[in-house]
């Protein structure tokens, strides 16, 4: 059921203009980028010493799909409980013969498969430039499945938001704030508040996997994130019927 | 035969403020049961504690026999529920929120086409079934809330204000749509339109502060009351004394307000009137009307 639940949310979602807009969007900011960055890798002027345009493209290109992705997750996830709450369609879901498990998951999921768009898009732009040069497919594979971990939970921490409040706006105002805390964390300035604050910061682990380097550490904070906040949507969404 | 629904000391209450206290309701195939009471009475509490979307702070609720806090999902297959506000996706079309609608039902994949159209053409949609949904008028909208609760022949079918919006003509339409789904299933309909209660339902439950202060037929036919009009009107003790008259009262100079022993016979009334020569005109069952009850029941008043 939670299959069907997010194959549902996702061709819905697609129905939606907001998600055409998102996605024209996303592929003309990110092809001006990949331009922007080629201009800059074959230019005159002197850019940073890098091993290769895997490389560049894997700091350049997918360091603004990961801003691209904190600034679009919001906007959908707020639609995927407050509104639901707001238009009074979640009682659809919460009198059908659904666990609320399975509700979450399929709204969940239903964001991801949207964001697996979104995540196509810097590949297939690397792509395009097989013919003309080798490239590291090891590296990217490894900064594609950073992006993906990375939108997977900042979907999560969207999702928990969402359950929290009936207006659309708050839940996206909440979002922001968090991921934006979530991105400050990690400057340098911040190093002495300590280790474990400095480490909940998403960009150190992101570049980590930017860099080409796999390490499961990077990997556990991504999945205990996405699942902390799945945890908590799912206490909340509880709550709601008890409260 | 065990009731398609059965909820026992049904109890929920916010912040320690009970909204809805100890309701009993148990629904039988072919029951149109009404759910009254004035506006904040917990009509709503109790139906969306019966879908499952809210939680019981104490009681019991079996739904075809599966209890619905220990076995939702048994228990909510069986059910179908339509909130006050239709719970409509606006941007998709009536055919593919119906298509979806089942599918959350868990019916059978190759049953879901036959059922949305069958569902359809019951609730009149078939001319706008390829509309968006937020395109549609209000009362078309209605309509699509009741085909979604109706789709996949649940046992229970609960109805929050189900002619909320709908034209005459379409609320004749789906009076009639409500009485033939009560033929095979239990249908609960809440409502503060008396007359759509009265034209409805079999039976009702009336509700003031989260209790049921009345809960019985509509026109609770113990005693049997009339209304008569004479043209020469006798002393007020000779009706009393008339053997199957229990209380007279004189209403008007010729008007009178008769109540009879519960097993009396109209006719013999008639014949004893006319026997006497009071010269019988007009004569009215008195049947306490459903707002003669509601008035009653929520101001505290015992219903005689």
């Amino acid at each position: 059921m939670t299959w069907t639940l997010a194959r549902m949310e996702f061709t819905r979602l697609m129905r939606t203009p907001l998600a055409w807009v998102i996605l024209a969007f996303g592929l003309f900011l990110l092809s001006w980028r990949l331009l922007e960055a080629l201009e800059a890798f074959t230019g005159l002027t002197i850019g940073p010493a890098t091993p290769g345009l895997t490389s560049y493209l894997s700091l350049q290109l997918y360091g603004f799909a990961a801003v691209l992705i904190l600034f679009i997750t919001p906007l959908l996830t707020m639609r995927q409980f407050s509104e639901a709450f707001r238009s009074g369609s979640y009682c659809l879901l919460s009198s059908a013969p659904l666990s609320l498990l399975q509700i979450l998951s399929g709204k969940y999921l239903g964001v991801l498969a949207f964001q697996m768009l979104l995540i196509l898009m810097p590949l297939a732009l690397s792509l395009s430039m097989m013919p003309g040069t080798a490239l590291d497919f090891g590296l990217l594979a490894a900064t594609t499945l950073g992006l993906a971990l990375l939108s997977a939970c900042f979907a999560a921490i969207g999702i928990y938001f969402s359950t929290l409040s009936e207006t659309p706006g708050l839940a996206a105002a909440g979002s922001y704030g968090t991921l934006l805390l979530l991105t400050l964390l990690g400057q340098d300035s911040l190093r002495n508040l300590g280790g474990l604050l400095h480490g909940l910061a998403w960009p150190a682990h992101y570049l980590n996997l930017q860099l080409g380097l796999v390490r499961s550490i990077d990997l556990i904070y991504f999945l205990l994130l996405s699942l902390f906040f799945l945890g908590l949507a799912l206490y909340q969404l509880d709550r709601r019927r008890n409260a | 035969m065990e009731a398609l629904l059965k909820t026992t000391n049904l109890s929920r209450a916010y912040n320690g403020h009970k909204v809805v206290d100890g309701l009993d309701i148990s629904l039988g195939r072919g029951e149109i049961l009404g759910l009254l009471g004035p506006n904040g009475a917990g009509k709503s509490t109790a139906l969306r504690m019966i879908c499952g979307d809210l939680a019981p702070t104490g009681g019991e609720i079996r739904i075809c026999g599966h209890d619905l806090l220990s076995d939702p999902i048994a228990a909510k297959q069986q059910l179908g529920y339509l909130p006050e506000r239709p719970p409509l996706h606006p941007d998709q079309r009536v055919i593919e929120f119906l298509t979806d609608a089942a599918r959350l039902h868990r019916m059978p994949g190759n049953r879901i086409d036959a059922a949305v159209q069958q569902v359809m053409q019951r609730c009149g949609l078939e001319a706008v079934d390829s509309r968006l949904i937020r395109k549609l008028s209000k009362g078309f909208q209605q309509r699509v809330g009741i085909a979604q609760s109706i789709l996949h022949q649940p046992s229970v079918i609960i109805l929050d204000e189900p002619t909320d919006g709908l034209d005459p003509a379409q609320l004749r339409e789906v009076r009639a749509l409500i009485r033939q789904l009560a033929e095979s299933a239990g249908v609960i309909i809440s409502s503060h339109i008396l007359p759509e209660i009265q034209a409805l339902c079999n039976r009702v439950i009336i509700l003031q502060d989260g209790a049921s202060v009345y809960s019985g037929d509509i026109s609770p036919a113990e005693a049997v009351s009339l209304k008569v009009l004479l043209a020469r009107p006798p002393k007020l003790q000779q009706l009393t004394a008339l053997p199957m008259v229990t209380e007279a009262k004189q209403l008007h100079t010729d008007y009178f307000y008769l109540k009879l022993t519960p097993q009396a016979d109209v006719s013999e009334l008639a014949a004893q009137i006319v026997a006497q020569g009071w010269g019988l005109r007009e004569l009215t069952p008195e049947t306490l009307s459903l707002e003669q009850i509601f008035m009653q029941a929520t101001a505290g008043e015992q219903i005689a």
